[in-house]
């Protein structure tokens, strides 16, 4: 448990005490004190303790376990731990480039503004789909994969500003930063979560910790 | 025997009792590791502490109507 949600829960049960106070005894609101207790009680912790627990939940819903707690995306979990460095998502886990803790959004969050926003309304889309509908196989992307998201941690980083493939033709640069030439789909970092061939594969750990 | 709640005390229990259960919810919510705990979380734990506060705050604008 994270600390800000050992916060939300014991501002929750803290609230949770004192609303039992006036449950168990609701004539002590006939008093000055017994009116403030009321107030604080009945109002001013539940929406504290809600307000903290959206928080929580917007923050757990960052992490890799959240995401792969859809059975749906088991494979994509699993191919995290493929023991080959041509799969993208693999070689980002597994070598440290990314928090595992926080792999699948790291990757898959909007570097825009209103990103995040955009990125919780997608989840109850997907929530949607999941109970009521029925997700696609494989999970297709909403619009093809932004360099955007990839330069967010590679732009000036020195493997790729000095990367031989980079700079191999001065347009090349220029269109992988417009995103015109896109990283995951100009055949250079194109093996990229590749569900359909996981069973095949050999794993560096049998499961994601 | 106990005197009878007064309509403002009648009141502020269930408003309690109401705000009670949708903290419970968020917390077991808080606990559980599934996407579907946010959508718990809003419109079960929510929704319950939401009536609970109008149901207080309806409480202390009848008493004093």
């Amino acid at each position: 448990m994270s600390g800000s949600t050992t916060l939300v829960v014991l501002v929750i049960l803290t609230a949770i005490v004192l609303v039992g106070i006036l449950v168990f005894r609701p004539t002590i609101t006939a008093t000055r004190g017994g009116k403030i207790l009321a107030f604080v009680a009945l109002l001013v912790f539940p929406l504290l303790g809600s307000g903290m627990g959206i928080k929580a939940h917007i923050e757990h819903s960052t992490s890799t376990k959240f995401c792969l707690s859809c059975h749906v995306m088991e494979p994509y979990g699993k191919s995290l731990l493929v023991d080959d460095r041509s799969y993208l998502p693999a070689v980002h886990y597994q070598y440290g480039m990314v928090s595992r803790d926080h792999a699948c959004f790291t990757c898959h969050t909007d570097y825009a503004m209103f990103g995040d926003m955009r990125a919780k309304m997608r989840g109850l889309k997907h929530v949607y789909k999941y109970y009521i509908g029925t997700p696609s196989d494989p999970i297709k992307l909403y619009s093809p994969y932004n360099n955007r998201e990839c330069l967010h941690c590679h732009l000036g980083t020195r493997a790729f500003e000095e990367g031989e493939a980079h700079n191999k033709d001065p347009q090349v640069m220029m269109q992988i930063k417009n995103n015109q030439k896109g990283c995951t789909t100009s055949g250079c970092h194109n093996i990229v979560h590749n569900v359909k061939d996981i069973k095949d594969a050999t794993f560096w750990k049998d499961k994601i910790e | 025997m106990s005197e009878p709640l007064t309509k403002l005390e009648r009141w502020i229990k269930i408003s309690g009792l109401l705000i009670i259960a949708g903290l419970v919810v968020e917390l077991i919510s808080l606990r559980w590791d599934h996407p579907t705990s946010f959508l718990v979380f809003i419109f079960t734990g929510g929704v319950l502490i939401g009536i609970g506060i109008l149901a207080y705050l309806y409480s202390i604008v009848s008493v004093r109507n």
